[in-house]
């Protein structure tokens, strides 16, 4: 799958350049902001995949990394003036905070068992809501708060054109990532953990380095989120957070990037089409039950997710044609 | 020296609410490599259930058997359709019991409404003790005791009985216990709806304890359990209780005198306990 053929890399090109020319051709602001919702998201998904997908990683605190980057973008544009500097300073202060953060989790928790890891990012984040509800002269609790971004951010087009570029550049550098030398050993540790180990990998940095990197993307991504909604409230440290990642990996697919963003794209619209139909049916409201009960099957049937099971079904026809 | 008491009581109470929890999953751990994570909605669900026939019937004892079977119920549903299909795959079962969690919590707001229903204990529980001019609330004493009960209970069950024998010697080695001709999967699935039970019967326990229930409880006590778990050693008996103790008597100190770093000390403590003994207080399996 890394060598990605001509034909694949045409087709990201067309729907990139697509994404690129559509608000320009078609007006509609709930779908643009939608889209920038979907673009975030994928980021944020695309992060977690690095993790879940490649290394072999469970994370349920994944939110904590994508809370800490919208609240020190709100804090800094709320305590400070909305300008191009303090945001430059803001992403500085996100890219150390979230980078300090998932090396010392990772450092307390990878060499452990993998349920180690699943249990310490739940419990930690559970402590950063509590942070953010109770550090009130700063968080304003609970409630959360609204403030000014840059003018440079303010036309919906333009965060809609920032965020897409940034969603390719977030693609671009994963892939790479992916495909250096350092994302070949990531992937052999989820392949086979004791034999990479005895190949004379160091697997604990392995994975240190995998988290931070992950940790940050997401980080960058929260930023984005409160920059879109000029709010932030303790909801982004929520364990909803964090399955919404889950439920876009698995189902769009993991272990491949792609994978993230269409999965991204399907439960940001589901999710939005699903509220509108609470006005029909109260059951829609409860919408979530629809996604856990898709989310256990594809576990349990397609662990490859929709693009995984695709690719498995062109990879057979492929050989059973050669094999005539 | 009132202060004291009772807040050694509220820990210990809440300790012993833990301890259910944690029990069924430091065991559930220990025996199937299982970490499930949907145990916070086992409880959730006992809350539930258990204080709806509760207060519909108006006898509590009748509430908690109804819990206890939810819980039974739920766990030989979940044992069977949702872990044993995965078992095995580590990420994919930490995945799918979180799926779970996710669509049982979902469907608890379905079945009882999203609101928050309020309980209180049954008349010859209300009120309270005056010892020694110290007093003493019953509800607590009799949760303690509950919990000490069930404790010693499953401490006999596990060192006295066949098939406590049968899951020590698999929580050692279940491949030398299935090779000396015992079905395995069958004590799984009884050590599976034993755990649910008890987190079921933790939840009905902890609603008129706390005054209310809501949905959300099942993560918020889950997450406290993974610490205990945790701290005490994954699939360590008697360590999930002492444990549970910790954590709870460590709450309910910290919440009356630094309300706001409770939880942050709990983590500390588990911090800690993970860079000098990761394996845990009493584990015997890192």
């Amino acid at each position: 799958m890394l060598r990605l053929n001509k034909k694949t890399s045409y087709l990201y090109l067309v729907a990139a350049l697509f994404l690129l020319i559509f608000p320009f051709v078609y007006e509609s602001r709930t779908l643009l902001i939608l889209l920038t919702q979907v673009f975030i998201f994928a980021m944020f998904a695309m992060s977690y995949d690095l993790l879940l997908g490649y290394t072999g990683i469970v994370s349920f605190g994944h939110a904590m990394f994508f809370g800490i980057g919208a609240y020190t973008i709100g804090i800094f544009m709320k305590s400070y003036e909305p300008s191009f500097y303090y945001l430059l300073l803001a992403f500085v202060v996100t890219v150390l905070l979230t980078g300090i953060i998932s090396f010392f989790i990772g450092l307390l928790t990878l060499r452990l068992k993998s349920h180690f890891y699943a249990m310490l990012t739940l419990a930690f984040s559970g402590l950063f809501l509590v942070l953010a509800e109770k550090w009130r002269s700063l968080t304003y609790g609970n409630d959360g708060f609204t403030f000014r971004v840059p003018d440079l951010l303010k036309d919906r087009t333009d965060f809609y054109l920032i965020s897409l570029v940034l969603m390719i550049l977030v693609f671009l550098i994963l892939r790479r990532f992916i495909q250096s030398p350092l994302g070949r050993v990531i992937q052999a540790i989820r392949e086979n953990e004791q034999r990479t180990e005895s190949l004379g990998f160091h697997v604990l940095h392995y994975k240190i380095i995998a988290s931070v990197v992950s940790g940050v993307i997401a980080g960058v991504a929260g930023m984005l989120y409160s920059i879109s909604l000029r709010f932030v409230n303790t909801s982004v440290f929520s364990i909803d957070i964090t399955l919404d990642a889950l439920l876009m990996t698995i189902i769009g697919g993991v272990g491949t990037l792609v994978g993230a963003v269409i999965g991204s794209g399907l439960i940001e619209f589901a999710h939005h089409w699903l509220t509108e139909m609470a006005k029909v049916h109260w059951i829609f409201e409860r919408w979530i039950i629809f996604f856990g009960i898709i989310y256990i099957l594809v576990v349990m049937f397609f662990p490859q997710g929709i693009v995984g099971t695709l690719k498995n079904l062109k990879f057979r026809k492929n050989n059973r044609q050669e094999s005539k | 020296m009132d202060v004291f008491v009772n807040l050694t009581l509220n820990g210990l109470a809440t300790g012993m609410l833990i301890f259910l929890l944690a029990a069924g999953l430091t065991l559930i751990f220990g025996l199937m490599d299982v970490l499930n994570f949907a145990h916070g909605g086992l409880f959730a669900w006992g809350a539930y259930s258990g204080i709806w026939i509760y207060s519909s019937t108006g006898s509590f004892i009748i509430g908690m058997i109804g819990a206890v079977a939810t819980g039974f119920l739920l766990g030989w549903i979940t044992e069977k359709w949702i872990i044993k299909p995965v078992y095995g795959n580590h990420v994919q079962q930490i995945l799918i019991t979180l799926g779970l969690m996710l669509v049982l919590s979902e469907l608890l707001k379905v079945v009882w409404g999203p609101n928050q229903i309020s309980a209180s204990p049954p008349d010859v529980l209300k009120g309270s003790w005056e010892v020694a001019g110290i007093v003493i609330i019953k509800y607590r004493v009799f949760i303690i005791a509950i919990g000490l009960l069930m404790f010693l209970g499953v401490q006999y069950i596990l060192k006295k009985t066949k098939i406590g024998l049968v899951v020590r010697a698999g929580v050692m080695n279940k491949e030398m216990v299935q090779s000396l001709g015992i079905n395995i999967q069958k004590v799984f699935m009884f050590v599976f709806m034993a755990g649910a039970g008890m987190a079921a019967l933790g939840g009905v326990l902890l609603g008129p304890y706390s005054g209310v229930i809501h949905a959300g409880m099942g993560m918020e006590f889950a997450i406290l359990a993974f610490i205990v778990v945790v701290i005490g050693g994954m699939g360590s008996f008697p360590g999930s209780i002492l444990a549970a103790i910790l954590v709870g008597l460590s709450g309910s100190f910290m919440a009356y005198y630094v309300p706001d770093l409770s939880l942050a000390v709990n983590m500390l403590l588990m911090a800690v306990v993970l860079i000098f003994r990761p394996q845990g207080l009493f584990g015997l399996k890192g």
